[in-house]
């Protein structure tokens, strides 16, 4: 049903028959965890038990736990919220804009970025609890009816917006998500058996492939991305806003939210190429995550980085534009205050490092690539700290200026987090189709199926034989 | 009910035009994949869901705006900075992100429930390949059916498997 354009190089490579794909993409559901996983897995593991025991001692001890003071009042844990949430955003932007924009070569990579995005904003949600200090708490800023005297939230303050964004942003990501793997946890379930069978038929929700279900699963995934897209620019929007509303010079900006938007697509797609890079060689999906889509994806990591430099460079230029010198000293400070070094870090990491993108040899050399990705991803988490710290550490009373230094806790929650986001990941890859086997098969050419239906009918039994003893 | 076993879209989709145009009563066509425009050959009516869609967004629009209002407004009013209670602007977020939220669960919550869709649901596979690599086309078979020039159809098509399937869906 697919056109091949004779120049555009093909979304899948090797051609793959429709079995193909089941086969290759199911193989590490259907065997044995390999020795790469085990790996991968307890490392993670290990470090959640970083997480939980840091997080636990925070609970206990309360924040005073952590390196905050009366000038710096937010410091790691907002940094490292709006950190994960900004990785959050590539998933969705994957899955929902370009299929708007009809990109097929997203098909190989939406179903892992969208867990991505998932569990990246489990991880952000965890530090929205801890920093509130009393998280037994925590339903406080839900508009309940209450013991207060009838108090309710104050709907004029960016907090509460962004309890409706994260909390709507992570149900409909949850949403979009299992829509997408309906169809594919069915193809799990028809080649299982015993309990296996049983578990993936009960997520499956009896799917049953009639084109009567899939008209509507059509019009239902296309709503879907529809409404994901502005929700994916609103949610990133008033993070920033969370800052921008504020009077603190180097937070007081309109450019905010254009400019966390990018960040947070730039930061998204470093996570996933940090992801896709090893992934596709130990699961063994060179061919359907071609070198075609990294170098997509390095595209835009240039593209994006490249607005969030401008972002910071037009920064510079409205605080000396304004003649406020509140703001111009702010942005002084940040760039050759004592922590230029943060500064620096960022604009190297997003701005600087990411030209190597233009030329061909960057976007090919999946090592490079690894590299690069890893540079995002401590350029964006610089990015907020940068924010965060230097616009509060030197506020509008000298007296109270101060520096802000970070615990061992805290270090160890930041580094734990990880370990939350890799379990959930490695479990992800064990238990559930990485790549959307259905819309993968849809963009098969089908005088390839037919190519490989002629020349091997002798083997075709056998083929089948072996899809039956599957699972 | 009569089924016709394929390996490729296309096919099946030729084939499943000859067979309308023959006025067979084609119950289903089964495949692991959406093939685009075989709805329309096998007359799937628009599905209703995108009207759906909309009136969910209007229900959680007008859910957000009324809880807002009335709490900030009409229940208790707070004066915090000096800023208006009953403010317009400041309603945007909360209102686009429900609306949000009310569209994305209505929406889905009607897709499970016109499919007869539910956790657990033991439902009656076609064909335990149908959601591997074949395409199955299954035809209602009534007393006046020429099953034989039927199944002349489905292998002239190309099909890999004729066969007969005794329970009804």
């Amino acid at each position: 049903m697919s056109y091949e354009s004779p120049i555009r190089e093909p979304l899948v490579n090797g051609g793959k028959t429709y079995a193909d794909v089941t086969r290759d993409i199911l193989r590490p559901l259907e065997n044995k965890p390999s020795t790469s996983w085990w790996i991968g897995f307890s490392i993670s593991a290990v470090v959640l038990a970083i997480w939980i025991a840091a997080t636990t001692w925070t609970m206990l001890e309360g924040i005073g736990a952590w390196g905050l003071n009366k000038t710096v009042g937010w410091a790691f844990d907002i940094t490292n919220f709006v950190f994960w949430v900004g990785i959050g955003h590539a998933g969705t932007l994957i899955s929902a804009v370009l299929l708007l924009f009809r990109q097929k070569w997203r098909m190989s990579i939406n179903r892992s970025a969208e867990a991505m995005t998932i569990f990246a904003v489990i991880c952000a949600a965890s530090f929205i609890l801890s920093h509130m200090g009393r998280p037994w708490v925590a339903y406080w800023p839900i508009p309940l009816p209450n013991a207060f005297g009838t108090l309710w939230v104050n709907f004029n303050s960016p907090l509460v917006w962004d309890v409706f964004a994260i909390s709507t942003y992570f149900s409909v990501s949850l949403v979009f998500w299992y829509i997408g793997l309906i169809p594919d946890i069915a193809s799990v379930r028809d080649r299982a058996q015993g309990v296996r069978k049983f578990v993936y038929n009960f997520f499956s929700m009896g799917w049953n492939g009639s084109t009567r279900t899939w008209h509507r699963y059509e019009m239902i995934s296309l709503i879907l991305a529809g409404i994901s897209t502005p929700l994916v620019f609103s949610v990133h929007s008033i993070v920033s806003m969370d800052f921008a509303t504020s009077l603190v010079p180097g937070w007081h900006t309109t450019i905010f939210p254009p400019y966390f938007v990018a960040g947070a697509i730039f930061s998204g797609f470093g996570m996933v190429l940090t992801l896709l890079v090893v992934g596709r060689v130990v699961l063994k999906q060179e061919e359907y995550i071609t070198m075609g889509h990294l170098d997509a994806m390095c595209r835009i990591v240039m593209l994006t980085g490249t607005m969030v430099g401008l972002a910071y460079i037009t920064e510079f230029f409205v605080a000396a534009y304004s003649g406020v010198e509140y703001e111009q000293y702010a942005f002084i400070n940040r760039a050759s205050g004592p922590y230029w070094w943060s500064y620096w870090i960022m604009m190297s990491c997003n701005l600087i490092a990411p030209q190597v993108f233009w030329t061909k040899w960057a976007r090919s050399t999946p090592w490079f690539i690894f590299v690069m990705s890893i540079i995002v991803n401590i350029g964006m988490w610089f990015e907020r700290f940068v924010i965060i710290v230097t616009s509060l550490h030197r506020d509008f009373l000298p007296s109270s200026w101060t520096m802000y230094t970070p615990t061992y806790i805290e270090f160890a929650i930041l580094a734990g987090s990880f370990g939350l986001f890799f379990t959930f990941y490695f479990l992800f890859c064990k238990y559930l189709p990485t790549i959307n086997m259905a819309e993968v098969k849809s963009i098969l050419p089908t005088h390839a199926h037919d190519d490989h239906h002629d020349a091997s009918h002798s083997t075709h039994s056998d083929v089948e034989k072996g899809d039956a003893v599957h699972g | 009910m009569m089924l016709g076993v394929y390996d490729n879209p296309d096919t099946v989709f030729t084939v499943t035009e000859n067979l309308m145009k023959a006025g067979y009563d084609v119950h289903d066509v089964y495949s692991p994949f959406a093939i685009h425009n075989l709805d329309k050959v096998i007359g799937v009516k628009r599905t209703r869901l995108s009207t759906a869609a909309f009136l969910f967004a209007m229900t959680g629009l007008l859910s957000a705006v009324t809880l807002m209002v009335y709490a900030s407004y009409f229940d208790w009013q707070m004066n915090i900075g000096g800023k208006p209670s009953l403010h317009i602007p400041t309603y945007i977020p909360i209102t686009f992100e429900l609306s949000i939220l009310f569209t994305a669960f209505g929406m889905v919550g009607c897709f499970f429930f016109v499919n007869r869709m539910f956790p657990g649901r033991n439902t009656d596979v076609i064909d335990l390949r149908v959601t591997d690599d074949r395409f199955v086309i299954a035809v209602n078979i009534h007393p006046q059916t020429d099953v034989k020039s039927l199944e002349q159809t489905f292998v002239s098509g190309g099909a890999l498997e004729v066969r007969e399937r005794v329970k009804d869906i």
